[in-house]
């Protein structure tokens, strides 16, 4: 028997979390007498910032080294997963780690009665409206938290790894026991809060726990996939050379005017997304000129339009924008489409900055500079129609 | 020489008149907030679109053909890690050569070559002073992320003094495992080439449409030309993506990363902050700012700031090259 589990994780900002919780799970199994190993998917490196991937940890109670290894260890991807662990809800909406791959629900691998752990301050039920039907019963397990972000080389220590690991003992005790992941941690960091955490976590996934946060989820729940997955060329079909066709050139003003490349959205990068109040825009050019992912079209009175199939969420367009409350960047889970906002601007003007309003909320989320150092959440404020308040004053520079 | 003279180019007055037309476009394997991509976005804006562009190997190369697709709208050729230089040499020939024997049409086709710091400063710089020597038009931007950030972040020449890399992991009892000053490529490439007439540093975002224009410079300058770009890099400098536009700016501010060009054997700086009035902003306020520098003390930022004010105080040429007069010694 093997048990898979996997760490589906936010690139960089969650790499060394990823590998610490797959490294982890193999010291805990082995000191429960099982074989264990964990690796990371080959095809992730090189990882970009906020791109989903995925650490890996096999663990068997009967299997030697050398089978467990070649049943588990030369394969690009798991076919299937007993615990799918997602460090960042936002990534339910679904993952595109690279091209060809296509959008593809985060609960692919999750088994018959397997369980897709998430962190998230979300219920189940509005994480559901987002994640893709599954022919048979599992659970999902919301694990209560906000994704933890660092960088590569600040980690963040909230105790996210420690409760991850008391969370896969509530819902899969097969792979660790909350006994053995309370004396490991006591062993390796003699700190007792830490195994406290992991303990505190597996109370919460407990079925007796109250609220109850494990919910079985029966075929019926969830969305019919909208994302189409692309088959891969076959040999003969790629061009001589290691040709790849360019793409076409293309440019109109407005919505959707310009040619990209079909092949590899990444729209699935974001954890957050930027929202525009366009009659507090001055024109200014500067979220366009600054895009690094040329998201944004110029449309034919001035504004830019987001393109938000191809944004990645980096937040510049925000940090650049000089008006106060333009753009601000929002929760990826509070939006259900990527239709234009422009457009839905033109249609209704005040019915565009209602909606958008409601979706900014109250309060804004950022992180500082060096992001392992926390999150801040600040109050926002509500603009009127047109009222333009300048932030930041650009320097004149003389070119 | 050329067949063909150089494309004009008009200086693009004013971020409404940068070009809207994107060549290189959505969908590339890049950071959230990558600054490199907004370097390549903006050359090939720049120089439109009867340009070729080869590329070493890097971070740009890995995220620009992910799995048989591409971003790229205009012709792009990926090329070995240190041979950057001898691509473009080879491109600009084989054209040459096609225009000569009547196969294209002889008009202008841009040459450019993409390389990163580590395929153009440390690996490719003999190929590059090869290039910077030969008679074909041909532009060669190194952009400087400051580590080779495709293999997950592996110190360079042009690492920053005291950087964390997987290379330079600090320990406690030697924090500094980074001890080499940042390589000064374009003071070099200049001084080392005579004949070329044009080399620049540049930054994408700051001051906005400097780098566009620098390119554009290049380009109808002619022969072979050089700009070194410095990219603020999210994964590898350890901030969060919103800011790379703020960190180029503070590099530039506090003189670590010096703005010029040099045309025809004279240097002008582009952003100089002796005429702001304001001066130098301290090198600390940039260093801070980012994680891979997490880990300095008090003293080091001394160190870094002692070196950079040597760099605009005590060069013959602030921040160009580090030539300090001549010794008036009897011999």
């Amino acid at each position: 028997m093997i048990k898979r589990v996997e760490v589906n994780y936010r690139g960089i900002f969650q790499k060394n979390l990823g590998k610490k919780i797959g490294s982890d799970i193999v010291m805990i199994a082995s000191r429960m007498g099982q074989r264990a190993f964990s690796n990371g998917r080959y095809s992730d490196s090189p990882e970009r910032n906020g791109i989903p991937c995925k650490y890996f940890a096999f663990v068997s109670p009967d299997l030697p080294e050398e089978e467990l290894e070649a049943e588990c260890g030369a394969k690009l991807e798991i076919d299937e997963a007993d615990v799918s662990v997602v460090l960042d809800d936002t990534m339910c909406k679904g993952v595109e780690p690279w091209g060809w791959h296509g959008i593809r629900p985060i609960n692919e691998r999750v088994v018959k009665d397997g369980c897709l752990l998430v962190v998230s301050k979300k219920k189940p039920e509005e994480l559901l409206k987002f994640i893709g039907k599954k022919p048979y019963n599992y659970r999902i397990a919301i694990l209560d938290g906000d994704a933890s972000l660092a960088g590569l080389w600040v980690n963040k220590d909230d105790m996210t790894h420690e409760r991850i690991l008391g969370g896969i003992a509530a819902v899969d005790p097969a792979i660790i026991s909350i006994e053995a992941v309370e004396s490991y941690l006591m062993d390796k960091t003699k700190q007792k809060h830490r195994a406290e955490a992991a303990r505190a976590a597996y109370e919460s996934l407990r079925a007796e726990a109250k609220p109850p946060r494990v919910k079985t989820v029966t075929p019926n729940d969830g969305i019919d996939w909208p994302h189409k997955i692309p088959v891969l060329p076959k040999w003969f079909e790629m061009q001589e050379g290691a040709v790849v066709p360019a793409v076409k050139r293309g440019f109109e003003m407005g919505p959707r005017g310009q040619n990209r490349n079909p092949g590899f959205k990444r729209g699935t990068t974001k954890t957050q997304r930027p929202a525009v109040r366009f009659d507090l825009c001055t024109k200014c050019t500067l979220c366009w000129a600054e895009c690094p992912d040329e998201c944004f079209d110029p449309t034919t009175d001035g504004f830019y339009d987001i393109e938000y199939q191809y944004c990645v969420g980096c937040g510049k367009c925000a940090e650049v924008c000089p008006v106060k409350e333009c753009i601000v960047m929002v929760d990826e889970l509070q939006f259900e489409d990527d239709h234009s906002p422009w457009e839905h601007w033109k249609k209704d003007s005040k019915e565009y900055i209602a909606w958008v309003e409601g979706k900014k909320g109250k309060e804004r989320v950022s992180y500082p500079v060096v992001t392992g150092k926390g999150r801040t959440v600040t109050q926002g404020e509500v603009m009127p129609e047109g009222k333009i308040v300048p932030v930041r004053k650009t320097e004149e520079v003389e070119v | 020489m050329s067949t063909v003279p150089t494309i004009d180019y008009e200086k693009i007055k004013g971020v409404h008149k940068i070009p809207l037309e994107e060549l290189y476009t959505s969908g590339h394997r890049t950071c959230q907030g990558c600054e490199s991509a907004t370097t390549m976005r903006g050359f090939i804006k720049a120089a439109g679109s009867r340009t070729v562009v080869t590329g070493a190997t890097g971070c740009m190369y890995v995220a620009n053909t992910s799995y048989m697709t591409t971003p790229w709208i205009v012709p792009w050729m990926h090329t070995q890690l240190g041979a950057g230089g001898s691509s473009a040499v080879g491109m600009a020939a084989g054209l040459r050569a096609l225009k000569r024997k009547g196969k294209i049409k002889d008009e202008k086709i841009n040459v450019i070559n993409f390389s990163g710091d580590l395929g153009a400063g440390d690996m490719g710089i003999g190929g590059i002073s090869a290039a910077l020597q030969s008679d074909y038009d041909l532009l060669i931007i190194m952009y400087d992320n400051e580590s080779a950030a495709n293999t997950d972040i592996q110190a360079t020449g042009s690492t920053t003094y005291g950087a964390q890399t997987t290379f330079t992991p600090p320990g406690t009892k030697h924090p500094i495992m980074q001890r080499r000053w940042k390589k000064n490529v374009a003071g070099m490439l200049a001084v080392g080439h005579p004949t070329c007439r044009y080399v620049a540093t540049a930054c994408a975002t700051f001051p906005p449409t400097d780098y566009l224009n620098k390119v554009r410079k290049a380009l109808s300058i002619g022969g072979p030309t050089f700009i070194h770009t410095y990219d603020p890099c999210p994964k590898g400098w350890d901030y969060h993506p919103r800011f790379s536009n703020e960190l180029g700016e503070l590099g530039i501010k506090c003189g670590i990363y010096p703005l010029y060009e040099i045309v025809e054997g004279q240097i002008i700086y582009t952003w100089d902050a002796r005429k702001t009035g304001k001066g130098r902003i301290p090198v600390k306020e940039f260093l801070t700012k980012q994680g891979r520098f997490d880990h300095l003390q008090e003293e080091h930022f001394t160190h870094i700031q002692k070196m950079v004010d040597e760099m605009w105080e005590e060069w013959e040429f602030p921040g160009v090259a580090p030539i300090k007069g001549i010794l008036k010694a009897r011999i």
